[in-house]
């Protein structure tokens, strides 16, 4: 019986999977110039991109969807949103969130849901993958391991699980420890324990492992392998803060430790755009942010991220127009946001990796390109995608055609001819 | 009585006796905090050869606006210039100011802190009728969202009360300038404004144990209804000499006699439709349904109503009387002939007005509703001009107007246009070739990280 319904399921797939789609005259921005492809045939099998050719034929068979001279994109990337986890207000209906002091070891990818609206609408923006990070733990530092979301069709969108351990420093009401400073005793003491354990457990020094960490299965905490990933440099340190102190300390802490660190919010990253350079250190910005919601975001200004790439920081767009926007209009905000950023000083080039390859080499191993042979993640548009008047006119995610419409658009048109 | 705006005599005969012959403006009309505002020295100019969107429908291609004495004196091809500063304005666009009728600048003010949490001026929420409140009375004026709309190109702006209590206070309307004061940002003249709220918020705030009100949508509505009926009361009992002044139920006589213009935070089509129903039923016009997610459901009952929606292009999902919120909302509502406008409620989309107006275009677009630039416009100057009762001072481009305009860099609903020239009544009030040299909110000056 289960091997009748593998039998089915694979028949199902293969037809779909053998498809041949080409995309006519497009823009082609491949990402692997600072200018896009003219006039370009990008071919598509077996979830692949296979080559992108200025006037090239179409294959017999294949699908073709005619770009009509507009740009085609990578499928953007949002570098840190929460949808997937959340679907309204109701507390019943988000699960970004870990009231687990035993954090890190939270893995929200578990109740990733590509059933939600807001994934048919950041879908329908053209964004086929995002960065999904935990909700601050009401004990700080650690939140838990942010996972990145592929937005296929159906109700499994996880790409990625565990990318990054997510720690989240600064002031605010949240803090149960009482102050920053003590949320940095905290992660220095997380990270140093786990260096003493793995050191212990090198050693194979009994004596040394009960001194440095539990031993196992005796109140050990979850995640504890997590930050060890930190420490053996498998793993980067996603660090969400905004003041310039806390950035600076974080780069003292990257230096100490040897470890790998990503700035996430980064509102006063601008002043520190240099030592982040030399530490190498990326930031993942709102780049709309303009007006400080804390003390900590004081200087926040829309020209951060012109400044960081200036500097030789790698940046990447995400928590896009802040409050609801950052996850009920995660694509929109993340186009508009991006070019508010050109609209700012940033090259339009450099926007467009900071929405494509750049969330992807910070969060993951690359890819973000219509390379040849790269993942056939890309998007139609009607205009230029940066600007909000824009719309994606075709969604392609692992090479198939996905759908592009939202709840939105279905209300708009049962209520059209409404007087 | 018939639904009607700013009738003094019917104010004032509301309160008449028998034999009473004189006709006295009513209390609620006097404005116990009045403007200060004066506008700067005008700064006279020629700007040639833009393309204008004039703010009522026109589009002028290669056309000029002669500024003289803080109005508008012309706007047409080719003017002859009586010899004032020619600004070149050829690949550039000129619109009305932008109007933003729904900010919480000065009372909603970044970086919030303990004291926003414990006690915040958003609105006073002691009971759920706040109507004698004047927002005006709580504005910081160094707000930096009145800096960051200026410079984006906001001329006008109306603060409102929140929307916890079913009947807020009243609006104040102002000028982005900087002032000590709110009152050297007052606009004098314009409708006086109301915020009045149905729905989650009120009945949340009901709900909770510790707080006076109704706990649900009927009892809000209900709630108003018997407001009103106590305020009829009142003003009879006034009329008589019986009682003394009561400012809140002065207030909602003022809604009824037309002089007090309702804004109402309102979110679904039946909500919308219940408080519609509430002011046919006591007599006055309901001047804008604000955020009306679903106003797109029921245009012909706004249409009929005379009431205009102010909406955003994709606010949604964020409270379950949300989900409906369509982004094409204001396109949908234009097309059934409903009086639409874009609404910030955020000093951060504020800033982007025109941003909100493309972004409802282009979901429009999907459905394949086309919206031109020059009607798209009306959404940000003349309709909310006509809300704030400065309809025929402001929001649009003519002989004789204010001269609140912008000089776009380019296609104000492109992303990448910014405001060049910002004239608040025929002054330059913001000039992007021209930094301030400091923050121009004191807040921001000589704070470390700031610059």
């Amino acid at each position: 019986m289960i091997r009748t319904i593998a039998a089915l399921l694979a028949l199902a797939a293969m037809p779909a999977a053998a498809q041949t789609i080409a995309v006519t005259h497009a823009e082609a921005w491949t990402m692997e110039s600072g200018e896009p492809v003219r006039d370009a045939t990008i071919l598509i099998e077996n979830g692949k991109i296979v080559s992108v050719t200025p006037g090239g034929g179409v294959p017999q068979g294949a699908s073709v969807i005619d770009a009509r001279g507009k740009p085609v994109t990578p499928g953007l990337m949002n570098g840190a949103t929460q949808v997937g986890l959340i679907e309204t207000a109701s507390a019943d209906t988000r699960d970004q969130g870990s009231a687990d002091d035993r954090n890190p070891g939270f893995d929200p990818s578990r109740a990733l849901n590509g059933n939600s609206t807001l994934v048919d609408l950041i879908r329908a923006d053209g964004i086929t993958r995002a960065l999904v990070y935990p909700a601050q733990s009401r004990i700080p530092v650690f939140a838990g391991e942010p996972a990145i979301a592929r937005f296929r069709d159906g109700v499994d969108i996880l790409g990625e699980r565990e990318v990054a351990v997510y720690a989240v420093i600064g002031g605010g009401a949240w803090d149960k420890v009482g102050s920053r400073a003590q949320q940095w005793t905290v992660l220095r003491k997380a990270l140093g324990d786990a260096r003493g354990a793995m050191a212990a457990r090198d050693a194979g020094d009994a004596k040394k492992r009960d001194r440095h960490g539990p031993p196992p299965g005796r109140g050990r905490r979850a995640g504890e392998e997590a930050i060890r990933g930190v420490i053996a440099g498998d793993t980067p340190l996603a660090i969400h803060t905004n003041r310039e102190s806390d950035i600076r300390e974080a780069i003292r802490l990257a230096s100490d430790f040897g470890i790998r660190v990503i700035i996430v919010d980064g509102a006063q990253a601008w002043r520190a755009a240099d030592a982040l350079a030399a530490a190498k250190i990326p930031v993942v910005l709102d780049p709309s942010a303009n007006l400080p919601g804390s003390f900590d975001e004081l200087g926040t200004r829309q020209d951060n991220a012109a400044i960081l790439t200036r500097a030789g920081v790698k940046v990447a767009f995400g928590l896009a127009g802040g409050k609801i926007h950052t996850n009920y209009n995660a694509g929109m905000a993340l186009r508009e946001g991006a070019g508010i950023a050109v609209a700012n000083g940033l090259p339009y080039a450099d926007a467009l990796r900071a929405v494509t390859v750049n969330p992807l080499s910070i969060w993951s191993k690359g890819g973000g390109t219509l390379s040849v042979g790269a993942d056939a993640d890309l998007v139609v548009w009607d205009g230029d995608p940066l600007e909000p008047s824009t719309n994606a006119t075709a969604v392609i995610v692992e090479g198939r055609r996905v759908s592009a419409r939202s709840r939105q658009d279905l209300l708009a048109e049962r209520y059209k001819d409404t007087r | 009585m018939g639904a009607r705006f700013g009738s003094a005599i019917a104010a004032a005969v509301l309160l008449a006796t028998p034999g009473m012959a004189q006709v006295r403006p009513a209390p609620w009309q006097a404005d116990p905090f009045p403007s200060r505002y004066k506008p700067a020295a005008p700064d006279d100019m020629l700007l040639r050869g833009a393309t204008i969107l004039d703010g009522a429908g026109g589009r002028i291609d290669g056309g000029d606006v002669l500024v003289r004495g803080g109005k508008i004196v012309a706007v047409g091809k080719t003017l002859a210039n009586p010899g004032v500063r020619e600004v070149d304005a050829r690949g550039r666009w000129i619109t009305p100011g932008v109007i933003d009728v729904h900010t919480h600048n000065g009372t909603f003010v970044v970086p919030l802190t303990d004291i926003d949490r414990e006690a915040s001026d958003v609105a006073e929420v002691s009971s759920p009728n706040g109507a004698d409140t004047w927002i005006e009375t709580a504005v910081n004026p160094q707000d930096m969202g009145f800096d960051r709309g200026l410079m984006n190109g906001v001329t006008t702006m109306q603060i409102l009360p929140g929307s916890t209590p079913i009947f807020a206070g009243r609006s104040v309307v102002v000028k982005p300038v900087r002032g000590a004061t709110v009152w050297d940002m007052k606009v004098s003249g314009s409708a006086q404004g109301f915020k009045m709220a149905c729905g989650e918020n009120p009945k949340s705030w009901g709900a909770d144990d510790d707080n006076e009100g109704p706990t649900s949508r009927q009892g809000v509505v209900a709630y108003m209804r018997q407001a009103f009926l106590d305020a009829q009361a009142y003003g009879r009992d006034r009329a008589a000499g019986k009682v003394g002044r009561d400012l809140k139920k002065e207030a909602l006589l003022g809604i009824m006699a037309g002089d007090i213009r309702v804004n109402l935070h309102c979110y679904r089509a039946n909500d919308i439709a219940s408080v519609l129903a509430v002011a046919k039923e006591f007599g006055f016009r309901i001047g804008a349904i604000h955020h009306a997610t679903e106003a797109y459901k029921i245009p012909g009952l706004l249409r009929e109503s005379g009431t205009c929606a102010a909406v955003w292009a994709d606010w949604w999902g964020f409270k379950m009387e949300a989900q409906d919120a369509v982004r094409a909302g204001a396109p949908l509502l234009e097309r059934a002939g409903a009086c639409v406008m874009m609404h910030s409620d955020s000093a951060a989309d504020g800033q982007r007005l025109n941003i909100t107006a493309a972004k409802a275009a282009a979901a429009g677009r999907r459905i394949g509703i086309e919206t031109p630039p020059e009607t798209m416009i009306k959404w940000t100057t003349s309709n909310p001009a006509k809300l704030l009762g400065l309809e025929n001072r402001v929001g649009t481009l003519k002989a004789g107007y204010q001269a609140d305009l912008v000089l776009w860099s380019g296609d104000p609903f492109s992303i990448y246009t910014k405001a060049d020239l910002v004239l608040i009544d025929g002054a330059v009030a913001w000039d992007r070739s021209k930094p301030p040299a400091a923050p121009i909110s004191d807040f921001e000056l000589g704070r470390g990280g700031v610059r």
